[in-house]
Order: C-alpha cells, then sequence, then structure tokens
C-alpha cells in the first residue's frame, strides 16, 4: 500500500504493509537514531514526534501515520540545535541508547504544556535511562521549557 | 571544569551507531526457538514447516553446528550454542531460522514443533542441594575450565570461603548480643535499555568479522577462535558502541550462534534480541539467600560473625569471568569492619534457572543488603543505636580487614557521619510514617587490568589514540582525551578518541569492575610518556600494560535514606537518598556525578522494584511491562556529598566510583522502613504489601 | 512485513466504516497501541483493519450545561488536556491523564481504551461513575449502553464484532462531585493495583448524599461496581464512618487474582482503602 505523510519535514510515498511498525520503517530508511529497546511501548527509546505528539514507534502501524507529520531524531537534530545543545552541555546521556528518544520526547512537550518541574517529571517518566540517574536529563529539558 | 563528553553530540542527535543499526550487504537475520520447560529431554524437532515459509534460508539444530564441541563460556565452557538432547533451562535455544528478515526468521522460529520428554525441574536453590537431587549436569567438573571436583558436592557451580567456621562460631557464642537472620534477593537484570545483538560475517578463507553488544573484545575473540577452531589472529572484533552494560554484556551471548550460522549459510548473520528474549535468555543477577550471624561484647564490638550465602546460578556457570566462577562481592560482604573472627562461604548451585552472570559490583548489592540489614538489626536490638554500633566496629587507621589486608586509609567512619549529618528539608506526606535508614559500602579497588593503546598523529597536528574497548556510557573515551589534552597541552578538537577492532591492538581485559577508567588511565599516561620523547621520524606509540595494583586500598560510600510510609496500605516513599562518597581526584565531575546517581538509582530499584519473578522454573517479567525499572517520577530526591582528599590510584589518583552507590541502597531503605514502622523486610525488592502484612502482625525492628 | 494481506482501509465516514467492517476478521483500529502489540506478537492476525483515524466525525468533544459527549476517536492526552473536562469530571480527566506513559495517551483514543477491556485499565471505573453511556453503531442498528453494563469478562464486551463506538455521553449533574484515584505502590509507570472511581450526588441542601457511586478497576475480570455504597451512603451526610462503611462493603464485590501487582487479599484490602480516599475526595472536592 502506498502510505503518504511527510518526514522531517519531506514528503515521503511509501510502497510499505501498512501493518508494519513505524520503528521498522523508520529505521530501514537508514534514520537509526529511532532505538528499538523495550518494544512494548514502556522505555520511549523509539520516541517519534507525529502531529507535535510522542509516539511510541514500536507499537504504531505505519498505516496510522498517513498524512501525518512526522519527525525523527535526526531530523529535530536539525531543526531544533538549541534543544541537542541542552543536552550535550548538560550531558543528559551516558551509554546514549536512550537520548534521541529522550531528546524526541523533550522536543515534543509542548503538546502536554507541561512546564513545572512536576509537570516536566511526569511528562519524562515515559522515558527510562539506565544509566544517567536522571537528573542531567532533567536539567537538559527544564532547560529547554524555560527557554521555550 | 571538565570539558563536554567527546560523544555527546553523535548520541544527542542519532548519528552514533549501535550494533543493531549495522547493516551489511547479504546480511540474513536469525531467530531461535527456545525451550518452553525448565527441564526435559529433546525427543524429536520437526523442522519442516518452517522450512517452507517463504524467505526462510534454513534452519539449524545442534547437529548442524560446525564445532567439535558444541560448548562455550566466559571461564567454564557449560553452555551449548543449541541443545542436542536437554534441555536445562525455560529459554534454552533449540534450534534457528535463518531467513531474509527478522519478522520471518521470528514468524518461522514459531513454527518448529519440538517434542519434549519432561524431566523433573530444580527450580530454586535449595531443592538443587537436597540429597536426591536431579543432576543439572551429570559431571560438570568435565567442562573445560570447571572449578568444580566430584568431590565438590551436588550441582554446585562454585564454592568459595575464607575464614575459619570453628573459630568464628566459639567466637558467636561468646557474644554478648547475637544477631542471626536470613536475608533474600530476587533474580535481577542489568535493566540496559539495548538489548543484546551482534552480527558474525565469516568468510571462506577461514575469516570471521564480528559486531557484538560485548565489553570484552578481546576475550570475545578468544572464545571464538577456541569453540570454532580458528585462528585468532583472523577473528576481528569491530568497534561499536554498548548502549548501556552494567556487567551484562561481557559473555559471547549469541555470537557463537551467528557464527556457526554464518559458517553454515555463508552470509553474515545478524540477530538483535527482543527486549522479552533479553530477559529470558542472558545473565542476570544471582537470586540470593545469605544467613548472617553476628555477636557483639558488652562494648558493642564485633566478636565474630558468619555469613553463609546461596546462590541460584541457573542452568550454566558459563556466564561468570572470574577465576573462582564466583561473585567476589559475596566474600568481601565484612570489609568494612573489624571482625576478629569472621567466616563467608558464598555456594553457588546449579538450578534449573537463567543462567546468572555479573551485574554491577557482582554479589555486592546482595551481600551489602543482608550485612547491612544485620548490622543494623543488631544495632537496634542492642540498644546501641544503628550508627553507633557501625561506628565502634568500621576499621580505622593501621586495622586489618577480615581479610589480612590493611589498605592505605579507611575512611567509613567519614562517609557515615556526612551522610547522617545532612539537613532534611522534605515535605513528609501527612498522615505518614516517617524514617531513615543508613548503610555502608566498600569496595577494594581492583588490580588495574592488562591493556593497550597507540597514540598515532594524524591529520595537521592532530593526536588520534586507538583503544582496545566500546566505550559503554562510562566515559572511558573522554578520560583518554582529557588526559591527552592535559598531558600534551592540546585542544580537544586535536584529539580523536576511537575504538579499533582486535586485530589492530594486542589486548584488552574488558570493561568491567569500575576498572575502566584505571586500567586506561596507566596506559595513557605511558603513551604519554612515550609520546614526548618520541623522535620526529615516528609517528605511533604504543603501550601494553600489565596487570598491576598500587597496594591495598579501597573507596566507601555510606548512604541514608529517607522515607515515608502509608500506614494504611504500606506504601513506600523514598523521599530522599543521600550518598556520601569517598573520592580522591575527579577526572571529569559530570561523569563522576552520573556514576553516583546512576548507580543509586540502579540500588533504588534493587531495593523497591526490580524482580524477574522467577517461579518454577521461569522467569515471569518478561517484558518491561511487569519488569519494571525506576523512571524519573519514581526515583527520590538524590543528594551527594563527597568526602574528598582521599589517596586514590593510577596516575590521576583517583578510586573508581561506578560501583560504589548501587550497593548499599537496598539496606538503607529497608532500615530507614524499620526505623519508620518498626518492621524489618528481610526480602528484597522491599515491597509496600510485605510492609503492610508485617505492620498487621506487628513487628520488631 | 510479517504478513502483507491484511488490509488497511482508512474510511472517512462512520457509514463508510461500518461498511468496511463488514468482513470475517476485520477489526477496527483506534490509536493502535493494544493492537499493535497483539499483532506483532502474533497473536491476532486480523483479514482487514479498519483504521478510524480520519473519521472526523468521531473526534469531537462537547461539553453542555447537561451533558458531556467524547467522540471515540479523542485520545487520553486531549481528554486530560481539556479544561472543561477537568472542571465537570475531575476524575475522569485524572484518569485520562495517568494511563501508561505521554506516548500511550497521545496515541489511545477513548474507544479503544473502553473496547479493550483489561480489567486493570484506569478509565473505566472513573467513567462508570458518573454514568457514562456508550453509543454504539452496527450495520442495521444503533444502541447506547450503560458503560456499568458494557463489560462481559476479561478482554470481552458486549460489543459485536461489527458494531463501533461513536462517543460517550456523560451526563452533568448538579451537585456531584467525582474522582478517581489509582494505587501503584511499584512504578508510576505501572497499571494500577487498584484504581477506584467515585462520585457523590447532593441534595439541594448541599449536605446530604442522594446518589453515590462507586466502581473499582484492577480487582476482578471486569471494572466492579458497587451498588452496596449507594445504599450505605444515600441520605446520609458522608461522616467518615459511613464512608468507610460504604468503602468496606467492596470487599464483598472485588474478586482479585494474585499477580505480581499484589495478592488476591491485599488487593482486596487496598479496594477498600482506596474506595474510602475516592469517596472522601468527593467530598472535598
Ligand atoms: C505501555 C502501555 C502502558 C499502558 N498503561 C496503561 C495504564 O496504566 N492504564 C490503562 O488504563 N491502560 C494502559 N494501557 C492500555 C491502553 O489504555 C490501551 O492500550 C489503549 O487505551 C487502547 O486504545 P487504542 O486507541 O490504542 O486502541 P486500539 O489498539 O486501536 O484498539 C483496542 C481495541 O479496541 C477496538 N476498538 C478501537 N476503537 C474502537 C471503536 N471506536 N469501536 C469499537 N472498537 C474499537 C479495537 O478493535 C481493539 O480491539 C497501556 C498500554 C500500553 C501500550
Ligand atoms: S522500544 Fe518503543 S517504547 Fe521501548
Ligand atoms: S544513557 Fe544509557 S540508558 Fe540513558
Amino acid at each position: 500500500m502506498n502510505i503518504n505523510f511527510t518526514l522531517n519535514g519531506k514528503g515521503m510515498e511509501l510502497d510499505v504493509d501498512p501493518m508494519a511498525l513505524a520503528l521498522d520503517v523508520i529505521r530501514g530508511l537508514s534514520l537509526t537514531g529511532t532505538k528499538e529497546g523495550c518494544g512494548v511501548g514502556v522505555c520511549g527509546a523509539c520516541t517519534i514526534m507525529v502531529n507535535g505528539s510522542p509516539v511510541s514507534s514500536c507499537i504504531c502501524l505505519v498505516g496510522t501515520l498517513v498524512d501525518k507529520d512526522v519527525w525523527t531524531i535526526e531530523g529535530l537534530a536539525e531543526k531544533m540545535p538549541e534543544l541537542i545543545d541542552s543536552f550535550v552541555e548538560h550531558e543528559g546521556m551516558q551509554c546514549g541508547i536512550c537520548t534521541p528518544g529522550q531528546i524526541v520526547a523533550a522536543a515534543s512537550i509542548d503538546s502536554v504544556g507541561a512546564s513545572s518541574p512536576e509537570e516536566v517529571k511526569k511528562y519524562m517518566a515515559g522515558n527510562l535511562c539506565r544509566c544517567t540517574g536522571y537528573q542531567t536529563i532533567l536539567s537538559a529539558v527544564e532547560d529547554h521549557v524555560a527557554v521555550n | 571544569m571538565s570539558e563536554r563528553r567527546i560523544d555527546a553530540v553523535a548520541k544527542a542527535t542519532g548519528a552514533a551507531k549501535y550494533t543493531a543499526d549495522v547493516v551489511l550487504d547479504g546480511m540474513a537475520h536469525v531467530a531461535v526457538n527456545r525451550s518452553d520447560f525448565p527441564s526435559a529431554l529433546i525427543v524429536k524437532i520437526d523442522t519442516s514447516v518452517a522450512e517452507k515459509v517463504e524467505g526462510v534460508l534454513g534452519v539449524f539444530t545442534a547437529k548442524d553446528l560446525p564445532v567439535a564441541v558444541n560448548l562455550y563460556g566466559r571461564r567454564v565452557f557449560d553452555v551449548p550454542i543449541l541443545v542436542n538432547e536437554r534441555v536445562r533451562r525455560v529459554g534454552d535455544p533449540v534450534a534457528a531460522v535463518v531467513a531474509t528478515t527478522r519478522e520471518i526468521a521470528e514468524a518461522a522460529a514459531e513454527l518448529i514443533e519440538v517434542t519434549y520428554k519432561e524431566m523433573p525441574a530444580i527450580t530454586t536453590a535449595h531443592e538443587a542441594l537436597e540429597s536426591n537431587a536431579q543432576l543439572i549436569h551429570d559431571r560438570p567438573w568435565e567442562y573445560k575450565g570447571a572449578v568444580v571436583t566430584p568431590e565438590t558436592g551436588r550441582n554446585i557451580q562454585s564454592l568459595e570461603t575464607h575464614g575459619s567456621r570453628e573459630a568464628a562460631e566459639a567466637a558467636l557464642r561468646s557474644a554478648v548480643h547475637i544477631i542471626d537472620e536470613t536475608y533474600t534477593t530476587p533474580g535481577d537484570h542489568q535493566g540496559y535499555i539495548e538489548p543484546q545483538a551482534c552480527i558474525a560475517d565469516y568468510s571462506a578463507d577461514g575469516s570471521l568479522r564480528v559486531w557484538a553488544t560485548n565489553k570484552s573484545p578481546y576475550r570475545l575473540r578468544d572464545v571464538l577462535s577456541s569453540v570454532f577452531g580458528l585462528d585468532p589472529k583472523r577473528v576481528e572484533v569491530m568497534p561499536t558502541i554498548l548502549g548501556g552494560d552494567f556487567g551484562g554484556k561481557g559473555a559471547p551471548g549469541e555470537v557463537p550462534l551467528c557464527t556457526a550460522l554464518s559458517i553454515l549459510t555463508g552470509r553474515p548473520i545478524k540477530m538483535v534480541l527482543r527486549y522479552s528474549e533479553d530477559l529470558l535468555s542472558t545473565d542476570g543477577r544471582h537470586a540470593s539467600e545469605i544467613r548472617v550471624r553476628l555477636g557483639i561484647d558488652n562494648e558493642g564490638k564485633l566478636v565474630g560473625g558468619i555469613a553463609e550465602a546461596l546462590l541460584d546460578g541457573g542452568a550454566y556457570a558459563g556466564f561468570k569471568p572470574v577465576n573462582t566462577v564466583n561473585l567476589h562481592g559475596i566474600v568481601d560482604a565484612a570489609i568494612a569492619y573489624r571482625i576478629p573472627e569472621f567466616f563467608v562461604e558464598s555456594k553457588i548451585v546449579y538450578t534449573n534457572n537463567q543462567p546468572k552472570g555479573h551485574m554491577r559490583a557482582p554479589g555486592s548489592p546482595q551481600a551489602a543488603f543482608a550485612f547491612e540489614s544485620a548490622i543494623d538489626e543488631l544495632g537496634r536490638r542492642s540498644g546501641i543505636g544503628p550508627i553507633k554500633i557501625r561506628e565502634i566496629n568500621l576499621l580505622s587507621e593501621g586495622d586489618v580487614n577480615p581479610y589480612g589486608d590493611t589498605w592505605l586509609e579507611y575512611r567509613g567512619k567519614e562517609v557515615l557521619s556526612l551522610a547522617t549529618s545532612q539537613p532534611n528539608i522534605l515535605d513528609i506526606p501527612k498522615g505518614w510514617l516517617y524514617g531513615e535508614g543508613v548503610a555502608l559500602y566498600a569496595r577494594s579497588m581492583a588490580a588495574v587490568p592488562k591493556t593497550s593503546l597507540r597514540l598515532l598523529r594524524g591529520q595537521g597536528g592532530k593526536v588520534i589514540a586507538e583503544v582496545p574497548i566500546p566505550e559503554n556510557g562510562a566515559g572511558g573515551q573522554t578520560v583518554v582525551r582529557e588526559m591527552i589534552r592535559s598531558g600534551l597541552g592540546l585542544n580537544s578538537d586535536q584529539i580523536e578518541v576511537k575504538q579499533v577492532s582486535t586485530s589492530l591492538l594486542p589486548t584488552d581485559a574488558g570493561v568491567g569492575g569500575s576498572r575502566v577508567s584505571l586500567g586506561v588511565t596507566v596506559a595513557v599516561a605511558d603513551a604519554i610518556k612515550l609520546w614526548k620523547e618520541m623522535p620526529p621520524d615516528q609517528d605511533a606509540v604504543e603501550v601494553t600494560t600489565n596487570e598491576g595494583s598500587d597496594g591495598p586500598s579501597g573507596a566507601y560510600s555510606a548512604q541514608l535514606a529517607r522515607v515515608a510510609v502509608d500506614p494504611a496500605t504500606g506504601q513506600l516513599k523514598v523521599l530522599e537518598i543521600i550518598s556520601a562518597v569517598d573520592v580522591a581526584e575527579i577526572v571529569n565531575s559530570k561523569a563522576h556525578q552520573m556514576q553516583i546517581d546512576g548507580g543509586t538509582v540502579m540500588g533504588f530499584g534493587f531495593g523497591v522494584m526490580e524482580d524477574l519473578l522467577e517461579d518454577a522454573g521461569q522467569p515471569w517479567a518478561l517484558s518491561m511491562g511487569e519488569f519494571k525499572l525506576p523512571n524519573v517520577a519514581d526515583i527520590p530526591k538524590l543528594s551527594t556529598v563527597l568526602l574528598h582528599g582521599g589517596k586514590g590510584v593510577g596516575p590521576n589518583n583517583i578510586k573508581a566510583v561506578g560501583e560504589l552507590t548501587n550497593c548499599p541502597t537496598g539496606a538503607a531503605i529497608a532500615n530507614a522502613v524499620a526505623d519508620a514502622t518498626g518492621v524489618r523486610i528481610r526480602q528484597l525488592p522491599v515491597k509496600a504489601e510485605a510492609i503492610y502484612w508485617a505492620m498487621k502482625e506487628g513487628g520488631t525492628k | 512485513m510479517q504478513s502483507t494481506d491484511t488490509e488497511f482501509l482508512i474510511p472517512t465516514s462512520v457509514s463508510e466504516a461500518l461498511r468496511n467492517i463488514a468482513k470475517e476478521d476485520a477489526i477496527f483500529l483506534g490509536g493502535g497501541t493494544s493492537t499493535a502489540l497483539l499483532y506483532k506478537t502474533r497473536m491476532i492476525e486480523p483479514a482487514r483493519v479498519v483504521w478510524l483515524g480520519n473519521v472526523g466525525e468521531l473526534k469531537g468533544m462537547f461539553a453542555s450545561p447537561t451533558e458531556v459527549k467524547i467522540g471515540s476517536m479523542v485520545t487520553m492526552a486531549e481528554i486530560a488536556a481539556d479544561r472543561e473536562i477537568a472542571r465537570l469530571l475531575p476524575g475522569v480527566s485524572s484518569a485520562a491523564g495517568v494511563i501508561g506513559n505521554a506516548r500511550v495517551r497521545a496515541m489511545a483514543t477513548l474507544g479503544g481504551a473502553l473496547a479493550h477491556a483489561d480489567p486493570r485499565q484506569d478509565l473505566p471505573p472513573a467513567l462508570i461513575a458518573v454514568d457514562a453511556k456508550v453509543s454504539v453503531r452496527g450495520g442495521s442498528s444503533s444502541r447506547e449502553i450503560n458503560l456499568s453494563d458494557f463489560y462481559e469478562g476479561f478482554l470481552e464486551t458486549v460489543l459485536a464484532p461489527d458494531e463501533l463506538i461513536t462517543e460517550v455521553t456523560i451526563p452533568i449533574i448538579p451537585n456531584r462531585h467525582s474522582s478517581y484515584l489509582r494505587y501503584t505502590p511499584t512504578s508510576e509507570g505501572d497499571y494500577p493495583t487498584v484504581g477506584a472511581g467515585a462520585s457523590l450526588t447532593f441534595n439541594g441542601d448541599g449536605k446530604s448524599i442522594s446518589t453515590a457511586k462507586l466502581a473499582l478497576c484492577g480487582v476482578g475480570a471486569v471494572p466492579i461496581v458497587s451498588s452496596e455504597a449507594n445504599l450505605v451512603l444515600a441520605g446520609t451526610t458522608g461522616d467518615d464512618s459511613v464512608l468507610r462503611r460504604a468503602a468496606d462493603m467492596v470487599r464483598e464485590a472485588v474478586d482479585p487474582q494474585d499477580d505480581e501487582r499484589g495478592s488476591a487479599d491485599y488487593k482486596r484490602d487496598m479496594a477498600v482503602v482506596f474506595a474510602y480516599r475516592a469517596l472522601k475526595a468527593c467530598l472535598v472536592s
């Protein structure tokens, strides 16, 4: 089936199985910044942005992306360099496997309008990190929220 | 001021390539059919349906493997690549499907029909020891690398003791107060977010290239060359980035299987575990049951102690890398204290559970939970108090520890006093019970491991450092850059640090035991020295360091947990964990702090939520839906106080920090719960439900 | 990838969707969060998937003084963010705001959240406590079902395979206060051990209770509705001892199972505690 959507700002027309997972389709396009962790919607390593909201690409059937505006870490890195800088400056990472998901989640935070530290925590609670203890990630996201 | 990490931009932009991101031409994918039974004989494997699935390139069983002996391991070679006759755990690999896509391979693997004849299963460590227990392995002493003999006892993987049981028992008989309690912890998983993955690419000319989520490339190379009879020079483990390790990525994992399949099919073979498969089939933390007996005299001084640990090693011993095939954290349980007569036994048994391996400070989180709970109980019951009893018994200058060593310095009392003297600015939920608990951990500084490294002249005055090991997130490569930067007076952008394949450097012992920074720093310091003396016509220096040690020393951490408990439900909120950490110099302060925070959060997870739910021979927590890891909303306030001025080791005068703060947390929390509620929880994770029922029954601290 | 033979249809109207579903093994798809999980683990292999994402009719959310209507394709995040719903139906608002994580909330739809019928789900008790009705359209007929009568068993509802949830209607009753509380002792990112939705409607005097509603999740194969709570509370002023007595009635109504979120005995006790707290929250709200 032909599926049209915008990916990182560019129109896309793909001939794919609509029942394929967005994660696999995106990674199949060599956009490997989107990671597979838990595969069940819990960890957030596979987070992509769909119409401004965070989505688990590991449980997202690609057919549901028809006509949507989809962003991955690769596109957001170019579109939101300050957010990347914020994670780099705060060292919001160690092994880095969760990092693209954390950043895509942070980029989508306006979708829920989280602004207080408690709201930021509640919102970011869906993105697990096993390495950092979260403090540097929180600082990076809070900076981003404060600037926006 | 520390400069930003070397890998930050690549990781933040998604450009960093991990093993699962590697794609080779002609690559095929593999999925494994795994045993559903903890213990059974394979009667028949019918692969005919799976073979016919479109896209399937081949279905393979143990009979097809191109090996003389179908076994591998890190030290003991007792793990089958594919099981031939007898499965010994749920998740044992029985057959492998190679297909053009991962999804086809997975779907076809489910179509393999395996007929089993069930055997009795041993699903607890206690059952394994019964005199009539089924033998999990008939002759375990015959495995390559085995440390047991026919006399060691039934179903034993490893047995280590230290001290004299008789002397310790005699000392306990003379004690005025005694504690004798048993503490248990469940099977756990490292919880790295990147599931294990690998690619093996064998060429007809006898060379093999491997990409793997493996922290010990040189060990992996050696295991592969030994299993497949390949020339080690022709086995090349390629550089990669690790998406977290925490001890779980040292074993060969699925690399032997993928290598075999690559040999058989002539294609590069890729396998990326689903997380559920990773939870089922890798090598997590041993479940433990530790009985601790401690006795004090009427001044509160410890006169003797015994710690007996029974650990569930699961179906194979092959995931433990050290010579003893044991967990030194167990034996080291009393390392911070002055105990004239101390006996410890660490017994690891085979069962039909998942095999277990190393996880961040192997054995220590279990031992610290048991020992630091016991001493706390003894302090409370004797009326001396939990802090005082530690102060009385912590080692101080000139003391000999229970293992006969005299450390350069003992800083237990100082970290304890720092952790317990921080202001409390918490809001305690109304109507909840509040309590505080402390726990302490000391870790001997591991010997400096063998490693090697090369510095090269690059373009435009650049210096390229080639290192042998993958970056696991701890920041080892950034440390290398920082040392070169200051050692050679360069700017960061004039230095490139990169991992190279195993063919390009002589050796490395692998990441682990907080040794990365240490081993590498020794090598970098040596290399910088050589570089400065390098004649202008030379382009590179290469160093190989030998195993060494800077004299017996160690590092300490003490944690204070502040908790609140809802008396109506038993719900536990850990409000704050204060970590007081013993440090010398700090090379990169942000990375250092993240080791402290990340460790504390992992200790918190072990303390209150992580559990593979192993029961009846099967882990039931098979996805992150059930295997819960702490998220940012779950975690307490993390506070750190550093005890500066310690005597470090190595050229940078550092103390290892990566395995300090994940160890005492469970005990600190349980001790705080006892303080708040009066009930003692001796089983991790500390569950609201356990507190609730214990409070209903009414308990004693 | 795994099977290329599942048809994927994207209707743009309810009537088209109903025509599309008339096929053996056809299913509706909302946000797809639970369907994708089942599909990727090969638990379901539908012949046809009818995705409702482009059916504009199902995306409305309206609040009037007498009722709130929420279309079945409205997401959890949209419900949680809506100010009117937060004001009129705080329990529903907070239940929608705690489900899973931000990504699940962004994707999961009201229709999917109700039809999935996992008894641990948060939204059903919150909605049952405020008398939600489910509007359903089938090929030839349409009907309204009280949400309290909607569940038949674990992952089972009264819906026929070709019936579509179009919207949920919640009556707005003056002097009614509602709440939803969940208990997640292990991790906030977990399904609840127990969740309790409650409402208390007061008489004109503002003090005496005319009707009480109480529903629970996590403690049975379906959401548990406690009709006894109303018997105990109606006509009283909701004194603490009466609230406790009403809450205690759920002990008999629930039928929990032992699992990793608690033993059956513990869940039963927690059901009582959270029933009480949810009722109490209606007094102060
Ligand atoms: C990681 C994770 C965590 C979760 N945590 C929680 C939690 O804490 N609390 C909680 O309550 N839930 C939780 N859930 C479950 C979640 O609520 C459901 O997955 C979600 O609500 C389903 O909605 P959907 O729109 O994605 O459904 P879909 O997957 O699209 O559909 C689910 C079912 O409903 C049917 N369906 C969908 N729309 C309609 C319609 N309009 N008419 C008729 N049938 C329809 C589908 O055919 C399918 O059978 C969690 C889920 C995940 C993945
Ligand atoms: S991989 Fe998608 S949420 Fe974990
Ligand atoms: S940086 Fe490793 S999981 Fe977050």
